[in-house]
């Protein structure tokens, strides 16, 4: 009985544990080996020591690569800021908010590939968007949103907003509701205005929503992908300038068939992404010892 | 006097709240519009006839020549009907599958004690911030040596019939039930699987509902992985298609349009079919 007991857990266990052991514990240790080795999939790896990451370091397109990384970052605090702003313009109960919530949310589901094209579409030298610049006379000239190196991050940032303002919005919002109406009318019978209520009101409320909105965000603009693949063609932009730390991981493990050099490059992903994590953890246990 | 004052600070104070209001719907209708508008641009787009300009100043958004000519050639020339087939296939099978194995999993990490299980849940734990693409190179490895599935569904739907977020909230959500309920199972003399089926199970279904609401846009918008697996256009899902399809109608903005209309619209209909699910099952990870 006691037996039989101790090897239920074991049971219940081991068909999710089986396939993260297989398709995350196991890669892990792979891409650790794989990153000291000259390998290209067709052929067996060849162990070279440290070689790709000296390669790394001297690599000036890995350095644009990480620094359009960090750039990306900027997404989070614009997320932020704009979707708590939102969610506080719908929580307010009018008629017919509920639809607008609702159409908020679309593009959080319809999928960044499908998305990103439909952009690209209109982004396009001959597209909407300059048609409609240049018949309002804000555009003399045509700009050539995709094809300009300056433009490539910005978009793709845009974009990156534009799929998530939806999604962010429904999180705070759902935050907000749980804030205790008495908080607010405490404010106003202390004379706050409206941004002071949601300055000292609001946004400590939100506080839980807010660090997750800041991990959640922060590490999906670290691997982004799908934007810059779209909005380029699968081409990383002109004179790389949509190469993130993914994308070049892609190109140099998909398409030039480096999947040693590649693995460097996942382990730097690997460590920035810890030391992102773990900082976000430090940001969160302090918010918490301030309350 | 003193009441001619009243009335005018009340009329004052209507007067700010009625502009307030049409300011909020201001506001509320611009973020309407941009969110709104590149999905009805490219749906009038798809239904443009050879006569209606793509590239216009001023630019034509609605066609003055409708046709569903676009949506036939796309449909013609790529096994658009497969796509569908193919994402319905791995989309359904990682949901059920993947929501039965984190259940299961979830069980013994919230209700029962044993050696190993704290070890187990940090593991797992850590597991969650690695960055899905740096297993991608093992990941295709061993789908082109030991699996043999390169170039097959079988590839994208094997690596996520697990979850660790999916593990973590079906956790919580068994945690929240009372032991009394399980001791009643038990004293009953049903076996722990039938006290997870019959008794766990149906106390925590709207934390299931979450679970395969996540897992089901997840699955449906899935795109890097299946990218580098499926290469044969029988063999691809709706997004690998849909890129596709881009590459083969790569002057023909109508046909692309046409393309991005058919992958978005099924997952369109089904958030407007269950939209307070949706949302409360994608935001409800927050509280996790």
């Amino acid at each position: 009985m006691t037996k039989k007991l101790s090897l239920t857990p074991y049971l219940f266990l081991i068909p999710a544990l089986l396939v993260i052991a297989v398709f995350v514990l196991y890669p892990i240790v792979a891409v650790v080996y794989y990153s000291f080795t000259d390998y290209s999939i067709s052929t067996p790896p060849e162990w070279v020591g440290l070689k790709n990451y000296q390669q790394l370091m001297k690599d000036p397109i890995f350095w644009q690569a990480l620094s359009h990384s960090l750039i990306y970052l900027i997404v989070t605090p614009t997320l932020i800021f704009l979707s708590i702003l939102l969610a506080i313009v719908v929580n307010r109960k009018l008629p017919g908010i509920h639809a607008f919530r609702a159409l908020f949310f679309i593009p959080a589901i319809s999928g960044s590939i499908a998305v990103g094209i439909a952009w690209r579409l209109m982004l396009d030298t001959n597209g909407i968007i300059n048609g409609t610049l240049l018949s309002l006379g804000i555009l003399k000239e045509p700009i050539q949103w995709l094809a300009e190196p300056a433009y490539t991050l910005p978009i793709a940032m845009m974009l990156t907003t534009w799929l998530g303002v939806g999604y962010y919005m429904m999180v705070f919002l759902a935050g907000l509701q749980n804030i205790p109406e008495e908080l607010y009318d405490a404010a106003l019978i202390d004379g706050c205005n409206v941004w002071q209520k949601h300055r000292h009101v609001s946004i400590p409320g939100l506080r839980p929503q807010i660090t997750f909105v800041a991990v959640i965000s922060s590490l999906a603009a670290l691997q982004v992908f799908n934007e810059i693949f779209t909005l380029t063609g699968g081409l990383g932009g002109i004179l790389n300038s949509g190469v993130t730390i993914v994308f070049y991981l892609w190109r140099q493990a998909f398409r030039l068939n480096h999947a040693g050099f590649a693995s460097a490059i996942a382990m730097v992903l690997l460590v920035i992404t810890l030391a992102f994590s773990i900082m976000n953890i430090r940001i969160l246990e302090r918010g918490t010892e301030a309350d | 006097m003193q009441q001619t004052q009243t009335r005018s600070v009340y009329n004052a104070a209507v007067f700010r709240q009625v502009i307030e209001k049409i300011l909020l719907y201001v506001v509320l209708c611009l973020v309407a519009v941009v969110t709104i508008f590149p999905f009805v641009w490219v749906f009038f787009t798809s239904l443009k006839g050879p006569n209606d300009p793509i590239v216009s100043v001023p630019p034509q958004l609605i066609p003055q020549d409708p046709t569903l000519a676009n949506y036939v050639r796309v449909w013609n020339q790529l096994p658009v009907w497969r796509f569908y087939l193919n994402s319905v296939i791995v989309t359904l099978s990682v949901v059920v599958l993947n929501t039965l194995f984190t259940a299961l999993a979830a069980y013994p990490l919230a209700k029962m004690k044993f050696r190993g299980r704290d070890a187990i849940f940090y593991l797992l734990l850590a597991t969650y911030i690695v960055p899905p693409v740096l297993t991608s190179i093992p990941s295709f490895v061993l789908a082109v040596n030991v699996f043999r599935y390169y170039d097959k569904l079988p590839a994208v739907i094997f690596p996520y019939l697990a979850g660790v977020l999916n593990i973590f909230l079906l956790r919580q959500a068994f945690k929240s039930v009372p032991d009394d309920l399980l001791d009643a199972g038990r004293m009953d003399g049903a076996s722990e699987l039938r006290i997870w089926w019959n008794i766990l199970m149906p106390i925590i279904r709207p934390t299931l509902a979450t679970v395969a609401i996540i897992t089901f846009v997840e699955q449906w918008n899935n795109f890097f992985w299946p990218s580098l697996m499926l290469h044969t256009r029988e063999n691809m899902t709706l997004q690998v298609g849909l890129v596709a399809l881009q590459g083969a109608f790569a002057n023909d903005a109508r046909g692309i349009a046409a393309g991005v209309v058919m992958t978005v619209i099924p997952i369109i209909i089904f958030f407007s079919a269950l939209q307070q699910q949706f949302v409360r099952g994608l935001t409800g990870a927050v509280k996790g």
